[in-house]
């Protein structure tokens, strides 16, 4: 019982250090953090609905799925380029990596509508 | 001169109508026999053919100036060999110009005897059949003979162990035995054209009847055929039989009692036997032709050229059977479509109107390429029918598939949720400095 409590306690205080941790965090990068968690949150909702009703519309599932796994990935590519921290894109303007995030975002809406179905 | 002119003119259009290939019965027929006196003793068979409208040419086997072609057109439709003795055919026949004429399509009689040459076993084993190779055989039954005034020896036999179907020897059925007195012969095994139009009965045998038997023989029972036909893949047609004597009007008109049975027949079953087997042979039976093949979508009157999967369409054809004086429908349930690439995706019966329209309809399947329909329609005794249409088969067009489908819409608002979420976030990110 007692060797519970303790790992209780050790998870709490991971938690809590890991929070803290990431309060440190610059907000814009907390932004893109909360748009991703979006967009996977989205993608596992619709993988649930697909096992519920079946595969039929297997393409529109599949953009579906796609339109958010690919917006995910570009926001975490995002985040790459516009953290501070990251002295490997130091020379990159963050206005040059948001504008790389747009044409990119665009180009993959586009595919996602033709695919839609 | 002017009367020559008007006689040609008038002869054209009957000239051009024996040239037709709308008719196949064949009207020009070649008869060679060893001797002109088959003419005469013979008279009843040729009579049959000559009232059903051939034209008998009889001419001696050995005539120097016998020929089937001349300039590569055949002269004749059809051959008769009554010439079982002949060693060497005069003029340019021999064995090969024969089956060159068989191959061309062209239709023969052979009929062979107890001295049959060397050429006319050759062209019989060419065409899948074996006489006997003992030259001094006869077929010999000592149950299933014919009962005659003289005791003899048993060859010449009443034989009744006819082949089941109609189409090859009329739906009339043949009450007596037929007379025979010849040789017998085997099928060729490897040969699936050939057929066994009479057989022997079980206790019958090849052998030679004038000595005793010493080994046993090599053709024995019901395996021996005395009368078989052959129609090639060409669909020409042959009949081989190992008795000459068994058109003769001598047999055609004797009475017949088989040994063993109480009921005498007071004429053999000879003539109704070879009269309609060379109804068959000569294709004024059993002949059919395919004509109008369609192919449309349900709904539809054209024919398209090429076709999307899952589409509904209907084939139609018709079938006709040649009656030897019109084209008459052909009327069978057994009549099937094939909707083949590579095998068969789709088989289907084909239904008919009893005037000779077969119909059916079915949906293309959901497998795209280049396919075919097949009628293949090979029955005992027609003509086999081989037709084959290509016909392509696509898949749905980018904007022929399914829109809106509502189990979908999660996706869509899912789709369109990331592209919102994206103009809220760039706004977001942009005005949060």
């Amino acid at each position: 019982m007692a060797k519970t409590s303790s790992t209780t306690k050790d998870a709490q205080d991971l938690f809590h250090a890991i929070w803290s941790a990431y309060s440190a965090t610059p907000t814009n990068l907390k932004i893109i953090d909360l748009y991703v968690v979006f967009a996977v949150f989205t993608a596992l909702l619709q993988v649930v609905y697909m096992a519920l009703v079946g595969t039929f519309p297997f393409n529109s599932f599949l953009s579906g799925v796609l339109s958010c796994v690919g917006t995910a990935v570009l926001a975490v590519c995002l985040r790459i380029q516009v953290n501070k921290e990251n002295k490997e894109f130091k020379d990159l303007a963050p206005e040059r990596a948001f504008a790389d995030f747009v044409l990119c975002n665009l180009v993959l809406h586009l595919v996602i509508m033709n695919f839609l179905g | 001169m002017a009367k020559l002119i008007f006689l040609i003119l008038t002869l054209i259009p009957i000239l051009c109508t024996s040239f037709s290939p709308d008719k196949p019965s064949d009207r020009r027929i070649l008869v060679l026999v060893d001797d002109f006196a088959v003419k005469s003793s013979h008279s009843l068979y040729f009579k049959s053919l000559q009232s059903r409208g051939f034209d008998l040419d009889f001419k001696l086997a050995d005539d120097p100036k016998i020929a089937l072609q001349r300039y590569g057109q055949y002269l004749y439709d059809g051959l008769v060999l009554f010439s079982p003795t002949i060693e060497r055919f005069g003029g340019s026949i021999d064995a090969a110009a024969i089956l060159d004429f068989v191959d061309s399509g062209h239709d023969l009689i052979v009929a062979a005897d107890n001295n049959a040459s060397d050429l006319i076993r050759e062209i019989a084993t060419e065409c899948g059949v074996d006489f006997d190779e003992d030259y001094t055989a006869m077929v010999v039954d000592h149950a299933g003979y014919a009962v005659s005034s003289t005791e003899g020896d048993h060859t010449l036999i009443a034989s009744d162990d006819f082949i089941k179907s109609d189409v090859i020897l009329g739906s009339k059925k043949i009450e007596a035995p037929v007379l025979f007195q010849g040789i017998g012969h085997s099928l060729n095994p490897s040969n699936r054209l050939v057929l066994k139009v009479l057989s022997a009965s079980p206790t019958a045998f090849s052998a030679n009847p004038k000595s005793k038997l010493t080994s046993p023989p090599s053709l024995l029972g019901s395996s021996i055929s005395l009368v078989s036909v052959i129609q090639a893949r060409n669909n020409a047609r042959i009949l081989i039989s190992g008795s000459l004597s068994m058109f003769s009007n001598r047999f055609f008109n004797s009475g017949v009692q088989k040994a063993g049975s109480p009921t005498k027949h007071d004429k053999s079953g000879n003539e109704q036997f070879l009269t309609e087997l060379s109804k068959w042979v000569l294709h004024e039976r059993g002949h059919l032709k395919a004509v109008n093949v369609k192919h449309h979508k349900v709904g539809e009157t054209d024919e398209p050229s090429i076709y999307r999967i899952n589409d509904d369409l209907e084939y139609s054809v018709e079938i006709y059977e040649w009656s030897g004086t019109t084209w008459e429908p052909y009327v069978a349930d057994d009549v099937q479509v094939q909707f083949y690439m590579m095998s068969p995706y789709v088989l289907k019966n084909l239904a008919n109107d009893k005037k000779g329209h077969y119909f059916t309809s079915f949906k293309v399947p959901d497998v795209y390429g280049v396919f075919q329909f097949k009628v293949e329609y090979n029955r005992l005794g027609y003509t086999s029918l081989s037709l084959a249409k290509q016909i392509p088969v696509r898949p749905f067009r980018h904007n022929e598939y399914e829109r809106f489908i509502p189990a979908a819409y999660p996706y869509y608002g899912a789709a369109f949720s990331m592209m919102a979420g994206f103009f809220v976030f760039s706004a977001v990110h942009l005005y949060n400095k």
